[in-house]
């Protein structure tokens, strides 16, 4: 006992050590690929080119990004991707939640009806919408569609970005609404008791009390779902590749491994989005969310 | 009365939203024919579609899946728990840059990391072997692990520590004894979502594993480009695939909406 | 059974500028029941965790058994806790939650059996040993609190606001309880309460802080009728003491709104030495009266409790005193009295320090 008598604050590693494992592993498993990448990034590797051999180049790569109009569609559709499929999915889970925020029949019946499609492997999600749902000669949409005497529309080829952010707010919905169901449970009964005593109808009980309650639950929702939603890529490869849908990750991918080979390139490209969301994400966790703020614990 | 609408619209709702999986489930019971032309609801069923697909190489994967998953979900737990005890009980003095760096590890794009996680994992004879994916998996879940556990930590009452503390308890006996009991839904509900992401990832299981080891991802791409159009098997291999974590995630639902609410959030 | 001392103990939390505990010397003898008591946030439950090991000092020591035990953790210093929540282990039975810190020292299953159904049987308890927490009523877990510190047979009993959580009724029996328990145990024990009532019903010496300075300490009884400090002689006695504003004399005569004050040779005494002549004069409930001549006043409200009454007088707009009588009061509400001072009197400086 006498290492573990000493007062902790005066023995930080003691205090440290519970987290070194996963800190070890986590630095070594993405830092070491990370420092690469960089280090391939400052280089002019053209993996196919074999006979020509990889120079150090320093940042022309980054200055080649500047002019590259792709990357830049590319960097306009992932904003969008991720905005668009980020706030459909709340605003439907919200949704969702408030309507399984009640008691009724076959409550858990219907609650997990709702989270299956978050589920389902995104490949099999997308290939089940392309086919079945989408598709113009077999697809449900447009046989509803013909019933109704309208015209039969390719969703994915006539609309490869509103028909990829169907299936990703399809799949991610469920996972928003479970956590905002937590939040509205976690509601205090007297709260609400209370304003409902002072006066409150329904709708300015939720946009007065619920909604600000909420805020860390929504703050939560849109970190994580901006984080996966970012880095989207099997439902673009199935459902339509075409430059209204290419997000960032799926043209790295075309630019290194997918057919470009342009690894020092596709390495710039990446590295930028990493600096980018550093930056973003430090601007949006540190100012704006409580998510890290200076609250301490329970 | 208004209760009944609201409550009908609710179910009505929740049956449209689930329907493409169930369209896909019913569809692995058709015969080809019936899946590829226009949309039935009725059809007389038929199993083909599973024998068609279950082959040797289907358990494979199977097995390769649960074992890589399993495992890698394991070690993250493992990882996770004394990280999470790390940030929010005893907190360390910079936990929340560490927090920071934790989350901040998921903003390379996996598409970008793929290049010399391939050149390494080939260095050290790891391509073609599970092991490289449970170490990426693990590498992948950590962050979302450590962020929800140390906001369940976070939740239980300072002073239950204390008086374990003033008990004798070591830090290992303050987290089995008391910590994880308490936060065992959140737990419940960490784990799943680790096994939910780690089952269907699919790129780096694509990039990295050839032809050994398939996870189930990449067997049911493998039955899609060989069967082409072939709709019916298609659902019969997506349904089967899925069905894991589908079941999974029925069970755990509760809890994982209880460890939610627990605290996930401050 | 130990002596515990605090030595020269400050602290003060970080971000403040105020020390939450200032210069903090106090000893406390083995076997014996001192109460921390003082308004909120005057240390008493900081004095308290530092003992514990729950927070630092950042000066001073703290010695148990004349051992320095400064840089312990909790585990280290054989000290039992019962926390103002309870802080019971909600996952594990009454049995497991009194258990739990023998299991951590080891203690071999058959003793540790054997020393909790002791405990429970001391408590009343034995009834509820396989039941958990949230199935417990408040007293009861009280109690399982009480029995898991006393379970470990430590040196030093710490408790903090122990009785705050129950009922009025059940926080009088428990009192007693827990005092005879305590005197049985002859365990060492310090004890935080903001209840005076607790305070002078259960120490055996009180210590009174405020604003983390420890004012005084004494045994119950000479703290209330010897109180060191303004502060001190205001805290303890409720009602509380009335306090007048009164003016020295050249001829070390009291005088309170011009009439004089009678006073005892002794007192007089003290009172020429007094620095100051504005000084204020301590008045108990029960040593003022109702009478026909002294100062005026107006009866403002009667509170009658059964065995005893207070009178609220009005003695001028701003000025509101009490006065104890036996029984039922006399007099009614909107009259007017007189009230004229017993014998029992204390003098305070402006600074607040007894004359």
């Amino acid at each position: 006992m006498k290492f573990k008598e000493k007062w902790l604050s005066s023995d930080g590693w003691y205090r440290r050590g519970p987290i070194l494992p996963a800190f070890i592993f986590l630095l070594v498993v993405t830092q070491i690929p990370f420092l690469f990448s960089i280090y391939y990034s400052l280089t002019s590797w053209k993996a196919n080119q074999v006979r020509i051999p990889r120079e150090f180049i320093g940042i022309q790569n980054y200055i080649d990004l500047f002019d590259d109009r792709f990357f830049k569609s590319a960097a306009w559709i992932s904003i969008t991707m991720t905005v668009s499929a980020v706030l459909l999915s709340i605003l439907l889970g919200i949704i969702f939640a408030l309507l399984l925020d009640r008691k009724f029949f076959g409550q858990g019946i219907v609650r997990t009806l709702i989270i299956t499609p978050f589920l389902v492997m995104p490949v099999v999600a997308a290939l089940v919408w392309k086919n079945q749902f989408l598709g113009a000669n077999f697809g449900i949409l447009n046989w509803l569609l013909e019933l109704f005497g309208f015209d039969t529309i390719e969703f994915a080829s006539k609309q490869p970005f509103w028909s990829i952010v169907a299936v990703l707010v399809w799949q991610w919905t469920p996972f928003m609404m479970l956590i905002i169901l937590a939040g509205l449970q976690s509601q205090s009964d007297s709260v609400l008791e209370a304003a409902k005593v002072d006066g409150a109808n329904k709708r300015s009980t939720f946009f007065q009390i619920t909604l600000p309650h909420l805020r860390p639950y929504l703050e939560l929702g849109v970190l994580l779902g901006v984080i996966y939603l970012s880095q989207v890529f099997d439902h673009i490869s199935v459902i339509r590749v075409s430059s209204k849908s290419k997000n960032v990750p799926y043209y790295v991918f075309e630019r290194s491994i997918g057919g470009g080979w342009e690894f020092g390139q596709a390495s710039a490209y990446s590295i930028v989005v990493v600096i980018a969301s550093i930056i973003i994400a430090t601007f949006g966790l540190r100012v704006l969310s409580g998510l890290i703020a200076d609250n301490e614990g329970a | 009365m208004k209760k009944f609408l609201l409550s009908l619209s609710t179910w009505v709702l929740a049956i449209l939203f689930f329907f493409p999986v169930f369209w896909m489930f019913l569809n692995s019971f058709k015969t080809d024919f019936d899946a590829s032309t226009d949309p039935k609801l009725f059809f007389s069923p038929t199993l083909e579609q599973f024998r068609e697909v279950i082959d040797s190489k289907f358990w494979e994967a199977f097995a390769s899946s649960f074992f890589i998953v399993i495992v890698s979900t394991i070690i993250v737990m493992l990882l996770a728990v004394p990280a999470a005890y790390a940030l929010s009980i005893k907190p360390i003095p910079k936990w929340r840059d560490m927090l920071f760096f934790f989350i901040s590890t998921k903003f390379l794009p996996i598409v970008a990391g793929i290049l010399p996680i391939y050149i390494l994992a080939d260095a050290l004879s790891l391509l073609n072997s599970r092991t490289v994916l449970i170490i990426l998996y693990t590498a992948m879940n950590l962050p979302l692990a450590v962020w929800m556990l140390n906001s369940f930590f976070r939740e239980v009452p300072k002073e239950l520590i204390e008086a374990a503390r003033i008990d004798g308890a070591s830090i290992r006996s303050q987290i089995t004894s008391v910590i994880l009991p308490i936060v065992a839904p959140g737990l419940a509900a960490t784990a799943l979502l680790c096994f939910i992401f780690a089952w269907n990832e699919f790129f780096f299981a694509l990039q990295l594993n050839v032809n050994d080891y398939q996870t189930v991802p990449i067997w049911v791409k493998g039955a899609v480009d060989e069967r082409g159009n072939f709709i019916a098997e298609l659902s019969a291999a997506s349904t089967l695939a899925t069905m894991p974590v589908i079941i999974a995630g029925w069970f755990a639902q509760k809890k994982m909406i209880r460890g939610l609410s627990m605290g996930a959030i401050k | 059974m130990a002596e515990v001392e605090y030595r020269s103990v400050s602290r003060t939390f970080p971000g403040s500028e105020i020390p939450a505990v200032s210069n903090l010397n106090l000893k406390i003898e083995s076997g014996e029941l001192l109460v921390l008591v003082g308004p909120s946030g005057s240390g008493k439950s900081t004095a308290l965790r530092i003992l514990a090991g729950l927070e630092p000092q950042d000066e001073g020591s703290i010695h148990i058994d004349d051992k320095d035990v400064s840089e312990f953790q909790p585990q280290a210093r054989d000290i039992a806790m019962v926390f103002q929540n309870y802080a019971l282990y909600p996952q594990m039975t009454v049995a497991a939650n009194m258990g739990f810190a023998l299991k951590q020292k080891k203690i071999p299953k058959a003793e540790r059996e054997k020393r909790v159904l002791e405990a429970a049987k001391i408590l009343d308890l034995v009834p509820y040993l396989d039941r958990k927490p949230k199935n417990l009523s408040g007293g009861q877990r009280q109690r399982v609190a009480m029995g898991r510190a006393i379970v470990r047979e430590p040196k030093v009993f710490l408790m903090d606001e122990p009785l705050s959580n129950l009922d009025a009724k059940l926080r009088v029996q428990t009192r007693a309880e827990l005092s005879e328990l305590q005197e049985r145990l002859k365990v060492t024990t310090v004890y935080v309460t903001h209840d005076q009532v607790e305070a002078m019903t259960m120490g055996d010496r009180v210590a009174v802080l405020d604003h983390g300075v420890l004012q005084q300490v004494d045994k119950p009884s000479v703290l209330y009728s010897k109180p060191s400090n303004k502060f001190v002689a205001g805290f303890i006695g409720s009602p509380a003491m009335n306090f007048f504003d009164v003016t020295k004399t050249d001829n070390a005569q009291l005088m309170f709104k011009g009439s004089e004050i009678s006073l005892k040779d002794e007192l007089q005494n003290k009172i020429k030495k007094s620095k100051t002549s504005n000084l204020s004069l301590g008045v108990r409930p029960e040593h003022l009266k109702i009478s026909d001549n002294g100062i005026a006043g107006k009866v403002r409200l009667i509170e009658a409790l059964g065995s005893e009454s207070y009178i609220h007088v009005s003695v001028d707009d701003a000025k509101s005193i009490i006065i104890r009588v036996e029984g039922n009061a006399t007099v009614k509400q909107g009259e007017l009295v007189n009230v004229s001072f017993g014998d029992t009197l204390h003098v305070f400086n402006e600074d607040g320090s007894r004359v």
